[in-house]
């Protein structure tokens, strides 16, 4: 069964710098983009990079990442 | 020798010997990529680097075998055009540290993606060819900088990194100009993650296969540890390590961790079974 995952970015404030969902996944479900996509002098800022669920197939639904997130920027669901 | 060779090695052992193939120019293919939003964000346009993207997931999640298989190749067909790797073996990597000029450490892109690594903590990939100029001319543009390296401390880098447990690949930008030299582990690289969960051959093997001596293996069980590719069992039966020979990419990371030498690499080309399973 494959997740939605959905992340608040303008709640989340600083995926590369907080990157607690990231780190807590035991499946590495969890991975940084760029919002801006890649374009040459963008790649720099840090305050670009966005979480989304990359290893979708991997996702067990645990919820770590949902409950380590200090600002509730992630919701998981399995409907 | 492998398609690659085939296509690209013009008289020398292996592709990524042949000097021509880091010779020209590399450029980064700019896809205009869908920009992620909401719930159906799309790992490939979002990031981790991903060869595959929701949709995939979808149909292999569903066990849809003819759209897998579908995508799959359009997949494959995509990265052998433009940017896909091949592993190589420590002594390959280092025999290529003298071919390649200039040489550059930089931020892995793929690290950064899935465990947020700091830049600090996240010099273990390198750039070859003149393609690097780029970044000495725009310093700012790739992620953390860029250093330049002599070949032989290009060598200890690839030395330390091979130590520590991480496999050697080449990786093309724009077949068959080769311009990384990566340094990988599962999961977090797209490539070996790609190729070990879905088959998806965006890591083709390298030309070797290793080989545990039954004589010589003491069941220590320390390769075991080293295996990036799902290749190495221990098993308590024969108290010895047990290689899947078919399912081994040829890294030989169990191999120099071996202190009894009870694992070699043998050429896969001698192997009958093996010789075209890239």
């Amino acid at each position: 069964m494959l997740p939605t995952i959905t992340v608040d970015d303008e709640k989340c404030g600083g995926a590369y710098l907080c990157r607690r969902c990231v780190l807590v996944c035991p499946t590495h479900v969890l991975g940084l983009g760029t919002s801006v996509g890649v374009r040459k002098y963008r790649e720099v800022d840090p305050e670009r990079f966005v979480v989304r669920g990359v290893r979708l197939d991997k996702c067990t639904g645990c919820k770590d990442c949902v409950e380590v997130c200090p600002n509730d920027a992630i919701q998981v669901s399995f409907s | 020798m492998c398609d690659w060779c085939d296509k690209y090695a013009d008289g020398y052992e292996r592709w990524y010997f042949n000097p021509a193939n880091y010779a020209r120019r590399i450029y980064k293919i700019r896809r205009e990529e869908v920009e992620s939003a909401g719930a159906e964000a799309n790992p490939q346009a979002a990031g981790g680097m991903s060869v595959v993207g929701r949709e995939f997931l979808e149909a292999w999640d569903a066990g849809d075998q003819d759209k897998v298989r579908e995508m799959k190749e359009k997949a494959e067909a995509a990265a052998w055009l433009t940017h896909f790797g091949q592993v190589l073996t420590l002594d390959e990597a280092l025999r290529i540290c003298d071919m390649i000029y200039p040489i550059g450490l930089m931020t892995c892109a793929c690290r950064r993606s899935m465990r947020a690594l700091p830049d600090e903590e996240n010099f273990v990939c390198m750039g070859m060819g003149p393609g690097m100029y780029k970044w000495e001319r725009w310093p700012d543009t790739y992620r953390g900088g860029m250093h330049y390296l002599t070949p032989d401390e290009a060598k200890e880098v690839i030395t330390k990194l091979n130590k520590k447990g991480l496999v050697q690949t080449v990786a093309t930008f724009g077949t068959p100009y080769l311009a990384g030299l990566c340094n990988c582990d599962y999961p977090d690289c797209a490539f070996i993650r790609t190729t070990i969960d879905f088959g998806v051959k965006a890591l083709w093997k390298g030309h070797y296969v290793a080989k545990v001596d039954p004589d010589l293996c003491t069941g220590c069980a320390r390769c075991v540890a080293r295996c990036q590719f799902k290749a190495l069992n221990f098993s308590p039966s024969n108290n010895m390590a047990y290689i899947d020979q078919f399912q081994c990419f040829g890294c030989g990371l169990c191999a120099t961790e071996c202190d009894q030498g009870a694992i070699s690499l043998v050429e896969r080309a001698s192997l009958p079974a093996l010789a075209n399973v890239w």
